[in-house]
């Protein structure tokens, strides 16, 4: 929860601490907005074959974009997930007030349940704060997300 | 002097100690490998499912495990003996020398749990060993209930066409959760990321394949199903007590790298889950009726019947949203959102301003899930992202906006049983004839589609076989390999192909009889909605053929299919015209008219009439027959 907040947070505070920066340099920490989902091959026929290739894992890493769990990237004590992954579900439903990506930010964050409403609302009041560009990289948006957070009474206690 | 004899004696007593304590732990285990004989220990099923045993259908004990990894094996022979690998398991409990996360306490827990609980081990007389890995894993997984996912069919590509199962773990506790952050365990084939789709589909048929369990967040999933692949998701939350989920969990931990066979039909995904399932609740049966297929959603079936399932839920993929939204907004507004899509907004733009604020909300909205379902697939382009950008800030001007309603369709497994058996009668050119026929799977245009994908067939291994009645003699009239047809129509929104592929042997009607040929058949076209519950379609088709009576043996033909559907309160009805003609110059033609009445959920009649035009006659055919699906 904090630890989560510190660390990203942390590293987008200096871009000197981008190789010990969680998930590692070659995580996709600075994935931009609407990132196109490349690399899925374009098979005659549709793709997915329900296996897996590539980024396997087994939920000891993270997996994908070489993120590993050495850093200090945590929520509630797991070290493999991460907000970046689903940033373009979570952009809609602050855009939107509501949604199930905003509610999976919220308890990575460690919002109650009692706030998740507060949460949603004051996210979606700052939209443009946190996405201010289709260029918004994933650390700026977490950080912004925590700057509003301190800046809110009841939010402020989940911020770092 | 006295010293050194002192040490000298110290240090034999101790040697002593450690060799007696060798001797005394290699007593122990023989003495554990003595009571699992007495007691037949590793015939019992609990043992044989954590193994992954199948029992030899042709010798009595004879058995093999679909593991197919020397990682998961102390015994060298331990893929073919349970009694074996037993005896060699408990001795490697006892190992010294291996420590932390490599020993065996740390890899094989569930083994370990088992054979703790039936020969009373005494858990301190084993290596004292700390096993971080997995406590750290265990720790994280947070599995308190099971939920079964079913992302539903999809005919664009082989591996979709059945659907698929996966399982997602789920804490006790969901007040303070969010469903996408859970663990979903997913058995799929491990293939290479070159492999082309013909390349799977041999393999996979084949056994070419390791399989192997994976774990991700299930968001990860909700991206591909949902998202990606536009197939709307089905969700069966288990009754699986936390103590049940503790089982199957520790069970996967020992799977983790580990190497199944890989068989696209048989032991697949949805057959490994089955597996997981049974060693969770020990004694529930799962597996046995899947021996020449497990189709997922048939797996689903058993597992109902089973009464493992608690509730279901319906999670709408994107694209079913995005219709669904299109559906909503007024026709006029039409115009307007092709105006959103593709041309640049001004913020003062004026036709907006003029609408109320909910159907401007409405069309931003729906602007927006049509704009990124476009974007599917493809790189990132910066004009899209700025686009995308621009209207979720429109969108957020607006208090909140939230997505239709989807409504629940009717559950795949609700729908008619996967085989079908086919008898009737029909007269054909002035003979009578009765019919019998075997459909291995799945759906066909005029079986009643509860359950299933509207304008998905899928024939496999469909055989119908007819006897003369005045002669008494039978023909093999049809042997299809596959029959696959997506009728999927085209709307303003929506422009899918649609097509066809089909092969086997039939009998057709040339140069003067009918005969049987062996071909492979395809076409690709379009197709509409026409009324609420109907389809108009026209292909392009195409056919090769082998024929004892043509010139060349073998013969392309080239044609066309029109036709429609439609799917009214006693059935499905279609109406079809076929034309082609040959290379060498044959040609036929067809229009049938094919009417399924449905009796009950596995119960169907169908009625046909058909009239035929070829080269040197024509003539009519009609029959009736009767379905059922088991």
């Amino acid at each position: 929860m904090k630890r989560y907040m510190a660390a990203i947070v942390l590293a987008s505070a200096s871009s000197a601490t981008y190789a010990v920066a969680p998930g590692g340099s070659d995580c996709g920490w600075g994935n931009m907005l609407f990132d196109g989902k490349s690399g899925l091959g374009s098979h005659f026929l549709a793709s997915t074959t329900n296996g897996t290739s590539g980024n396997k894992t087994f939920g000891m890493t993270s997996g994908t974009n070489g993120c590993s769990t050495n850093g200090t990237l945590t929520y509630g004590g797991d070290a493999w997930v991460d907000a970046t992954q689903i940033m373009d579900e979570f952009s809609e439903d602050v855009a939107r007030g509501q949604g199930d990506a905003l509610d999976a930010v919220a308890v990575m964050i460690g919002v109650q349940q009692q706030d998740r409403e507060t949460f949603a609302q004051v996210m979606h009041e700052n939209f443009t704060a946190i996405f201010p560009s289709e260029d918004v990289t994933a650390e700026e948006v977490m950080a912004s997300v925590n700057n509003i957070m301190k800046n809110n009474d009841r939010l402020a206690k989940y911020a770092v | 002097m006295r010293s050194f004899l002192f040490l000298i004696s110290l240090l034999a007593v101790m040697t002593l100690a450690t060799a007696r304590a060798v001797a005394m732990d290699n007593d122990y285990v023989a003495i554990l490998q003595g009571d699992a004989a007495d007691k037949a220990l590793w015939e019992r099923h609990e043992w044989l499912n954590l193994l992954h045993y199948q029992r030899s259908r042709f010798a009595e004990n004879s058995f093999t495990s679909s593991v197919d990894d020397p990682q998961f094996f102390f015994s060298a022979n331990g893929k073919t003996s349970p009694r074996n690998e037993m005896n060699a398991t408990l001795a490697a409990f006892f190992k010294e020398q291996d420590t932390g996360n490599e020993h065996a306490i740390c890899r094989f827990p569930a083994r370990l749990n088992w054979l703790v609980a039936h020969l009373g081990i005494d858990r301190q007389r084993l290596p004292a060993v700390e096993c971080s890995d997995y406590a750290e894993w265990r720790e994280r997984v947070h599995a308190g209930s099971a939920t079964l996912i079913f992302p539903t069919y999809q005919l664009n590509s082989p591996s979709s066409m059945f659907g698929h199962t996966l399982l997602r773990l789920d804490p006790v506790d969901k007040d303070n959760w969010s469903d996408w952050l859970s663990y979903a365990v997913n058995f799929g084939a491990n293939i290479s990321n070159d492999d082309n789709s013909l390349t799977y589909v041999w393999n996979g048929l084949t056994g070419g394949y390791p399989g192997q369990f994976i774990v991700m967040p299930y968001f990860r999933k909700i991206q591909e199903y949902n998202r990606i692949e536009k197939r709307d998701i089905w969700e069966y939350r288990l009754n699986l007590t936390p103590e049940e989920v503790g089982l199957l969990t520790t069970h996967l931990w020992e799977l983790k790298d580990i190497n199944f066979d890989y068989y696209f039909f048989t032991e697949n995904c949805s057959y490994r889950l089955l597996e997981l399932l049974e060693i969770a609740r020990p004694g529930v049966e799962l597996t046995d009726e899947f021996v020449v297929t497990a189709i997922p959603v048939d797996t689903v079936r058993a597992i109902e019947r089973a009464g493992m399932v608690d509730k279901a839920s319906y999670r709408p993929s994107q694209e079913t949203i995005a219709k669904k939204m299109i559906r909503e907004l007024p026709e006029e507004d039409y115009d307007r959102l092709d105006r959103v899509l593709d041309q640049p907004i001004a913020d003062d733009d004026r036709i907006f301003q003029s609408l109320p604020a909910e159907r401007q909300k409405a069309l931003f909205n729906t602007a927006y899930k049509l704009l990124r379902l476009r974007q599917n697939r493809k790189q990132r382009d910066p004009l899209v992202a700025r686009k995308s950008h621009q209207l979720l800030t429109l969108l957020n001007h607006y208090p909140q906006a939230g997505l239709p309603d989807v409504q629940e369709p009717v559950r795949p497994e609700s729908g008619h049983h996967s085989k079908r058996v086919t008898f009737g009668a029909l007269r054909r050119r002035g003979k009578a004839y009765s019919e019998l026929g075997f459909r291995m799977a799945f759906h066909s245009l005029e079986d009643d589609d509860a359950g299933y994908l509207r304008g998905a067939q899928i024939n496999i291994a469909n055989f119908i076989v007819r006897r003369k009645s005045s002669s008494g003699s039978i023909v093999l009239q049809q042997a299809d390999f596959a029959d696959i047809f997506s009728l999927t129509p085209r709307s303003r929104y929506f422009n899918p192909i649609s097509w066809r592929v089909r092969g086997g042997l039939e009998r057709v009607f040339s140069d003067g009889d009918d005969r049987t040929v062996g071909h492979i058949s395809g076409g690709g076209g379009f197709a509409w909605q026409a009324l609420e519950d109907g389809t108009a379609y026209t292909l392009l088709t195409g056919r090769l053929e082998t024929n004892s009576t043509f010139t060349h043996r073998i013969e392309p033909a080239l044609g066309v299919s029109v036709g429609g559907t439609y799917s009214g309160r006693i059935g499905t009805g279609r109406v079809e015209f076929n034309g082609e003609k040959f290379t060498g110059g044959e040609y036929r033609l067809n229009l049938s008219f094919t009417q399924n009445m449905v009796i009950a959920r596995d119960h169907a009649l169908q009625f046909h009439f058909k009239r035929e035009w070829h080269t040197d006659d024509n003539f009519g055919e009609v029959g009736l027959v009767y379905h059922y699906f088991f």
